[in-house]
């Protein structure tokens, strides 16, 4: 394609600004057709920090291209309105809100967190032919033609963040990891971070699992510092907070890994900026200078992120980011297939071998561990607090990553008992 | 060695937590015959009061952990006086109204502190104090420690050394008997689930700067707390201080030599084994019929 997205966006805005006025903007809004985008996602309960950000997220990015006009699709120009549901992550709700998204607002696409939510409309989704994402491609069956997972590919990302470790400090020579124990979350990130540090020559010396009630993270600590890891990895984002405040009460002086690490002010407000800096994670702040580079296909990520974080200053978490660039892989798929209808928009993002990736270079995968290549794999941060600010270190690629090792991951989700295809 | 005294301490500093909403929770039952499902909600908005105040607005952490203590009795005096009181001959009734509160109690907090992630806490006790280059207590537990104990041993003189903690006990044995006394019961009802919140709204204030505060963190304190209640004796609040105490030791060890996975399943199997074995508690009286 000889126009990326990004492109597209930034000739949009500035076409907006040149011709003219408030007036002229009113009347192309008020000639242009509506898509509505469904989003069925937890926005209160334990899992809203990751829904509620990203509607925030995606109402920023529609409200940008409505001001700029709208998008074109086909021969007609649409405005793109959200609309939301809220199912706590309770799969009856997520029923509920699925139906009322697809039949009584009439959406194009509908955008879900994933796990057991996603696994309850399936069957509902795959007969109505409704395009729908996730944020956890394991969701993706060799049945579900119509679930794709465009952004994030939790928790395959995790094996960039081991590799820079073991690059930059090869002398951290085990590690110990500590998750809750579900299988959509926990489950799936410690069997991608065993792979990962197996690669790596790093000895796993312990697994600790827990559950969602716990209430006091000391015992657990304790009992893996006594392991004495030269890394501990916290392949959760639940309880990021409190294990990191017993990590550093109990004098953990190792390198820290994590799949997330929300809320970080909050962590060094707890702890010190001393003791978080070097943490790694796999989530950047949209200010990072690095998302200015060439490859990346998010349209202004910094005044992006500014302009979340004064709309919602305590907000901001991993998915912020993520339905949006979703939103965007759609308005990119929709300009390709001419229309807002599902299976042409499936039909186009699917047909394109190098879909833009928000971090550059995807590519659909999938088949070999859950059936279908369904989801886009690339580049990926690594993250590092430095200075108590979230700074990129370098993109590392999934899809190298994956070429190389898939069979290491494959045994590691299979001894979890986890479903491979 | 290092790694057992290391959770000893951990286990100790956790049951001074536990026995402080166990021990409420029994004396609302003792006394009131409800079974207060809210209790882990009234925990709830003494973190929440501890966040709104103190981490929002940097009013100083102690004057605002006597104000959630306020907050909550306060909440608790009105479902005594508008609830539990209409209802008081229909336990059931009285059940189901503390559900209701449970559901309002976290709209509320919702309603306050709003949608998405748990709120946190810095600590105001920063530091750690290390004891033989192995033994680690963050201050803030340490502090924590120390007012548990204060407010159990507070509780334990009133209880035992007061004509009013008498008569509360009273009731608890035998309310017609204590009405037949001369015993206020609506006075001593109120008492009752006063100082059960009051010790809920200092449990929450205590742990707010150490755990995620949510409006569901009630879930997980109300299972603990009833896991606590069986295994002290239903009733009996000695029992539930000192099952508290074993409860927190029990769920730290298997926590550090299991995992936490195994912890949580072991603590619901040890609230069976006493029920099969026990029914009455470790300290609980068993009364034949």
């Amino acid at each position: 394609m000889g126009f990326t997205r990004r492109d597209i966006l930034k000739a949009s805005i500035v076409g907006a600004v040149a011709t003219g006025s408030a007036s002229i903007s009113s009347s192309l809004l008020a000639a242009n057709k509506t898509v509505k985008i469904g989003m069925n996602i937890p926005m209160t309960g334990d899992y809203a920090p990751w829904g509620l950000p990203g509607l925030y997220g995606c109402q920023i990015v529609a409200d940008d291209i409505n001001a700029a006009g709208g998008v074109k699709i086909g021969s007609d120009t649409y405005n793109i309105e959200m609309v939301a549901y809220d199912h706590g992550y309770d799969t009856e709700k997520a029923v509920q809100g699925y139906k009322k998204l697809v039949l009584q607002d009439k959406v194009s696409m509908v955008m879900m967190l994933g796990g057991s939510t996603v696994a309850s409309v399936l069957p509902w989704a795959q007969r109505r032919k409704m395009l729908t994402t996730t944020l956890l491609p394991s969701d993706i069956t060799p049945k579900s033609d119509y679930l794709i997972a465009t952004c994030e590919s939790h928790p395959l990302y995790d094996v960039t963040g081991v590799e820079w470790l073991a690059k930059n400090y090869p002398d951290a020579k085990t590690a110990a990891i500590v998750t809750n124990n579900d299988a959509e979350y926990g489950l799936q990130a410690t069997a991608t971070y065993k792979a990962a540090f197996e690669v790596e020559g790093i000895e796993v010396v312990d697994v600790n699992l827990h559950g969602f009630d716990i209430t006091d993270f000391a015992p657990i600590v304790s009992s893996v510092l006594a392991k004495k890891p030269d890394i501990f990895c916290m392949a959760t984002s639940f309880y990021v907070t409190p294990l990191m405040e017993q990590l550093y009460h109990q004098g953990f002086k190792g390198k820290i890994i994590t799949t997330t690490l929300d809320y970080y002010d909050e962590i060094i407000a707890k702890t010190s900026k001393e003791f978080v800096n070097g943490t790694i994670f796999q989530f950047p702040d949209f200010d990072d200078p690095m998302l200015n580079e060439s490859g990346i296909n998010f349209p202004d990520p910094g005044g992006f992120d500014a302009k979340f974080r004064k709309a919602h200053p305590n907000d901001w978490s991993a998915v912020s980011w993520e339905y949006p660039a979703i939103l965007l892989n759609w308005i990119e798929g929709a300009k390709a297939a001419g229309s807002v209808d599902p299976t042409a928009v499936l039909k186009a993002l699917k047909s394109n071998k190098n879909p833009e990736f928000v971090f550059g270079g995807g590519q659909w995968w999938g088949s070999q561990l859950w059936g279908q290549d369904n989801a886009v794999v690339g580049r990926w941060p690594v993250v590092v607090i430095e200075d108590g600010k979230a700074r990129i270190k370098e993109f590392g690629s999934v899809s190298n990553w994956l070429d190389k090792n898939k069979d290491v991951l494959i045994k590691h989700m299979k001894e979890l008992g986890l479903r491979t295809v | 060695m290092e790694l057992v005294l290391q959770s000893l301490v951990n286990g100790l500093i956790q049951g001074g937590f536990f026995a402080l909403f166990a021990v409420g929770l029994v004396l609302i039952f003792g006394v009131m015959g409800v079974v207060n499902f809210a209790h882990g909600e009234l925990v709830m908005i003494g973190s929440y009061t501890i966040w709104l105040v103190h981490a929002q607005y940097d009013f100083a952490f102690i004057p605002v952990l006597l104000l959630a203590i306020v907050i909550v009795t306060l909440i608790g005096l009105l479902m005594e006086r508008f609830l539990f009181r209409p209802t008081r001959n229909d336990p059931l009734a009285g059940l189901i109204c503390s559900i209701g509160v449970l559901f309002i109690l976290q709209v509320v907090a919702t309603l306050i502190g709003g949608d998405g992630p748990s709120k946190q806490v810095p600590p105001p006790f920063h530091g750690t104090l290390a004891l033989f280059d192995f033994l680690r207590i963050p201050y803030q537990r340490l502090f924590g420690l120390g007012v548990s104990v204060l407010a159990l041993g507070t509780l334990w003189y009133f209880l035992t050394r007061t004509r009013l903690g008498w008569a509360l006990r009273a009731v608890a044995l035998d309310r017609e008997a204590a009405a037949l006394q001369g015993i206020n019961i609506n006075h001593i009802s109120m008492i009752a689930i006063g100082v059960g919140a009051a010790l809920a709204g200092l449990a929450g204030g205590l742990m707010a700067p150490l755990t995620n505060i949510n409006p569901h963190m009630g879930h997980n304190v109300i299972i603990t707390a009833f896991i606590v209640t069986i295994v002290g004796g239903v009733g009996s609040l000695s029992g539930a201080v000192y099952a508290a105490i074993l409860y927190a030791l029990f769920h730290t060890f298997v926590s550090v030599y299991f995992g936490g996975t195994v912890a949580t399943i072991s603590g619901l199997v040890l609230m069976v084994v006493v029920l099969i074995v026990r029914p009455s508690g470790i300290m609980g009286v068993k009364v034949s019929e």
